[in-house]
């Protein structure tokens, strides 16, 4: 069996930093990958745990940052068996339907029995890259998958957690599957997996695709903060109590 | 390589550490260095300078590579009361012979640089985990576990820092205690290159180092120290722990105080704190030294012990360095006689006391004793801050300047200072 | 602001028809409904629809998304526009197939969005809450699936009622079957309605303690929440309960947070709340950066404390 997986690295959110013009550095985040990925390879590496001649591989597109070894080692050393990386510094900050375009044409070169991907990435969690993918590939495809109750070379049985109930649902392969945060608590590398990070494959991949003008994203900004009165009482002293819930009674 | 067994493991990638395993790749072993933080350096820490030595003997001419901050030219030491300070200054050209440089770094720049000169000699890096426990058969030490998983070498190198839970585990090394260490807490304060060449007197590559004994620790041993950075200055204080029940204020509020001194306000003014950093020093000296060697297991860096303190400051780096170095070597041996037994690899602490590790920490082992008096921090910076401000101070007839010393040196009292005087020309 | 001529709505949610069919008037002068059953289509009609358009299927195993390639092929017979929808897990990907059948721009998680010189500006939140994106759609077809509370509410009116017209339903070789189908139990909580609320973190550290915060709810009449960790990790405290980007997002007057440390992701569920209150030992938490009061000292000693007080 076939697994490819989505994969997108994203800078770590605790060090973007707000500038008084609400713009946002990114020049200090470090790039990690997404969070939600990290649950959709562990999803693979969980199917390969019961079908032992299954075959991971995780597909990335990005700008420069996905040019750096470390990166890439983090992402092999998580139960990959090959990672593919396509890298153009046009694609820095591309937005889904671009991405999955791209995906697209490399999921048809690889060739797949499924793809698992997040339900979104955890920087703009715009949660279509996935769904665009199965539709490219014109296979069968769903989002917010919560749990893998079976799988075998024909279809997936899966649960969706909804707003309101859970659906069971059959899905015939080759399909491409979202998977929700839920899914799965994933696993840290230990030694030998980050050891064995170092030699495995990484295959970097040359694909172009027109920027098809359906939407523009004109800019990001922080939302001025609202002002907080910050009466702050350092202490937990009786009298600082006291303080504190007459302040309390004001507005409570 | 072997998935199976490594030639070397060393525990911690700090500057012992990296240096060990550089060498040790460098020879042609199988090295593995495994480090808990994401990087190294990102759980290091230094006040600021690194005497060059040590690693010009490894990476000749490495000032020109390394991310190192400002080469020391312009040294300074003061005594320092609540309101003044009395300061003495040295300047001079840097040094003609890379050797006797020194150098501020920031750690987590510097570490890093030097993880990936030993990842380009072919050591094999993992950030990210700690080891939890040694394997021990036979009494010889057999490799590492982290994470459950086992992982098998002929030798292991335990650099994992002053409070060394491998070398506790294993009785080498006693558990850490106030009485035999000290805590340095430091700010990274940013200024721009002019301001620092402005205010500390030094040109854009060249800095200042400046230490401060008496009031930055409270009166107790220790001191504050200050040292240019690039495009920011390291500003903290160090204390001896041991007298942390005496002492009147946390460390914390005496970083703040000594910020707010006099002296220094005017000159971090404007500056934005980048980082707020403390770690812990073994200060025991060669008092405290643990168990270095047996079979398959040596200690290096500040894990051994290895730290030189004055009192003021705590060298601690290029002791690692030189460590390292030391351990590399009787380990090269080791493997080539294939025989890594206590008495093969005690040639490591052979190699130290050949060095100026050993050498330094035999000299300076009495001057942690004579420093920790408190006339030291309190009545010697009184008093010369005393005598400063009479000599300095004129309104209406002056008086000889000996009956002006005198009633500062009575204060002290001559005993003391006799003693004092006596004892600390013997420690140094 | 200007309106395009015809906005096509659709939703998988019977209860939220009501929500796109306003933001379809607000931004439309024409509002076409997609429904899939005759009870949708009545209501489509009440709250307002021009047109309504009703999928025949009676296939109970088709999940939503089984209808992308029909409700495709209405709006390419009718004509390319904008097309809303409500933001749940469904029609975000449905929206998402819709977009690649009908080559249309889209964006989710709208919380604004407007009309000019036809083309489709939207804002959504972005980085965990961090900041909001603006993203402007330029294509012929356009999809936007909105965050609830976007629009206003709108009131039924049973008298408006019309003939929706039939579509036939086109076979989809993409087709998932939903072979089982089980409720969610329906929490009665909706914390977005509630004047207080007193929310719990990891503070907090075993579920017994939780009943010291019942109590300030008690005496202060407030509803109680929690940040994710309590919620999905710990599982104490369902779902409906948690304040953060993935769920609830309140506005209340007074909001406490009691042992929260106020990372983005849960603050920004918060911060639009008139009053915010904080407890937490740690001075250096990023909740004492959105409070207006504050207190830096452990829970167990003030919360009982203030509880008493305020009591009394």
């Amino acid at each position: 069996m076939k697994i490819l997986v989505g994969c997108k690295l994203v800078p770590e959110d605790q060090d973007i930093v707000v500038q008084n013009d609400g713009t946002l550095d990114t020049s200090k985040a470090a790039p990690k990958i997404s969070q939600f990925d990290l649950n959709a390879i562990q999803t693979a590496v969980d199917i390969k745990k019961e079908n032992a001649n299954a075959t991971i591989t995780a597909l990335s597109v990005g700008g420069k940052k996905l040019e750096n070894v470390k990166v890439r080692k983090d992402m092999l050393s998580r139960g990959l068996d090959e990672l593919v990386v396509v890298t153009n510094e046009k694609y820095e900050n591309i937005l889904p339907h671009q991405t999955s375009k791209i995906l697209s044409e490399v999921a048809k070169e690889q060739g797949f029995d499924l793809i698992i991907c997040g339900d979104g990435s955890g920087d703009l969690y715009a949660q279509q890259t996935g769904i665009k993918l199965g539709a490219l590939l014109d296979v069968p495809t769903v989002n917010g998958i919560s749990e893998i109750v079976s799988i075998d070379e024909n279809k997936i049985i899966a649960k969706r957690a909804l707003e309101n109930e859970v659906e069971v649902l059959e899905v015939p392969l080759p399909a491409v599957i979202c998977v929700s945060a839920d899914i799965n608590e994933p696993s840290i590398p230990g030694m030998k997996a980050i050891l064995a990070a170092g030699k495995k494959p990484v295959n970097v991949k040359e694909v172009v695709v027109e920027d098809s003008a359906l939407v523009d994203l004109v800019e990001i900004r922080a939302p001025k903060k609202k002002e907080r009165a910050h009466i702050i009482i350092e202490g937990d002293s009786e009298d600082q109590i006291a303080e504190f819930v007459n302040n309390l009674r004001k507005i409570i | 390589m072997s998935e199976d067994k490594f030639d070397a493991i060393i525990v911690g990638g700090g500057l012992a550490g990296c240096i060990t395993a550089y060498m040790l790749a460098n020879a042609g072993l199988e090295t593995l260095l495994i480090e808990k933080g994401n990087f190294s350096g990102s759980k290091n820490m230094t006040g600021g300078r690194l005497y060059a030595h040590s690693i010009e003997k490894i990476f000749p001419d490495f000032a020109n590579e390394a991310p190192i901050e400002r080469s020391i030219v312009h040294e300074k030491i003061s005594f320092m009361n609540d309101d003044s300070c009395v300061t003495m200054d040295y300047s001079t050209k840097e040094a003609s012979n890379n050797e006797d440089k020194s150098y501020t770094v920031l750690r987590a720049k510097f570490d890093e640089w030097l993880a990936q000169k030993a990842e380009e000699a072919g050591v094999g890096i993992i950030p990210g985990i700690r080891v939890d426990d040694l394997i021990v058969r036979d009494n010889k030490v057999c490799g590492v576990i982290a994470g459950g998983e086992e992982m098998e070498a002929d030798v292991v190198i335990l650099a994992d820092g002053v409070n060394s839970i491998l070398g506790e585990k294993i009785g080498m090394v006693s558990k850490v205690t106030p009485h035999h260490c000290a805590v340095g807490a430091k700010e990274v304060i940013k200024l721009s290159k002019q301001q620092i060449n402005d205010r500390f007197a030094c040109t854009d590559k060249e800095g200042t180092a400046w230490l401060f004994a008496g009031m930055p620790s409270d009166g107790y041993m220790g001191g504050g120290f200050i040292y240019t950075n690039e495009e920011s200055i390291s500003l903290g204080v160090v204390f001896g722990l041991h007298n942390i029940e005496k002492a009147s204020k946390s460390i914390p509020q005496m970083l703040e105080d000594f910020k707010n001194h006099p002296t220094i306000k005017p000159l971090v003014e404007g500056g934005e704190i980048l980082e707020y950093s403390a770690h812990v020093v073994p200060e025991g000296g060669l008092h405290m030294l643990p168990e270095m060697v047996r079979d398959g297991v040596v200690i290096v860096g500040d894990a051994a012990g290895l730290c030189l303190n004055v009192g003021y400051t705590v060298r601690g780096m290029d002791l690692a360095i030189a460590s390292g170095e030391a351990a590399a070597n009787a380990i090269i041996e080791a493997n080539k006689k294939s025989d890594f037994s206590k008495n093969t690899l005690n040639k490591y602490v052979q190699n130290l006391e050949d060095s100026f590790v050993m050498k330094d920490l035999k000299l300076y082992k009495e001057l942690p004793q004579f420093l920790d008096n408190e006339r030291m921090f309190n009545d010697y910076p009184d008093m010369v801050s005393g005598i400063m401000k009479d000599m300095f101070t004129i309104n209406g007839p002056s008086i000889p300047m000996r009956k002006m010393i005198m009633p500062h040196l009575k204060k002290v009292g001559f005993m003391n200072l006799l003693k004092d005087g006596f004892k600390g020309v013997k420690s140094i | 602001m200007s309106k395009l001529s015809n906005v096509w709505v659709f939703s998988d949610t019977y209860s939220r028809l009501a929500e796109v069919i306003s933001g379809g008037l607000e931004l439309g002068q024409n509002v076409k409904a997609i429904v899939l059953t005759e009870d949708e289509s009545k209501e489509a009609f009440a709250y307002g629809a021009n047109e309504v358009f009703l999928i025949e299927n009676s296939d109970s195993n088709n999940i939503v998304e089984n209808y992308s390639k029909s409700i495709a092929k209405v709006i390419m017979n009718e004509g390319k526009s904008l097309i809303l929808m409500p933001g749940t897990k469904r029609c975000k990907s449905l929206a998402s197939l819709l977009s690649i059948e009908l080559e249309a721009g889209l964006v989710t998680e709208v919380s604004e969005i407007n009309i000019e010189n036809n083309n489709i500006n939207c804002r959504h939140m972005v980085y965990g809450g961090l900041a909001n994106g603006l993203e402007t759609i330029t294509s012929e077809a356009s999809i936007a699936v909105i965050a609830s509370g976007t629009f206003e509410n709108i009131q039924k009116d049973e008298s408006k009622t019309g003939e929706a017209q039939k579509v036939d339903f086109v076979e989809n070789k993409n087709s998932i079957k939903c072979i089982e189908k089980t409720s969610k139990e329906g929490s009665s909580v909706d914390l977005n309605k509630a004047k207080s609320i007193v929310a719990i973190g990891r503070g907090i550290s075993k579920q017994e303690d939780i009943s010291l915060a019942e109590e300030l709810c008690k005496v202060m009449d407030a509803e109680l929440g929690c940040s994710r960790p309590i919620a999905e990790g710990e599982k104490w405290m369902e779902h409906e309960r948690y304040i953060g980007i993935s769920s609830v997002m309140a506005k209340p007057e007074i909001y406490v947070a009691i042992g929260i440390s106020g990372q983005i992701q849960h603050m920004v569920g918060a911060k639009d709340s008139q009053t915010i209150i904080a407890i937490n030992k740690d001075k250096n938490a990023p909740i004492f950066d959105y409070a207006d009061y504050g207190i830096v000292g452990d829970l167990y000693t003030v919360l009982p404390a203030v509880t008493k007080a305020l009591k009394g």
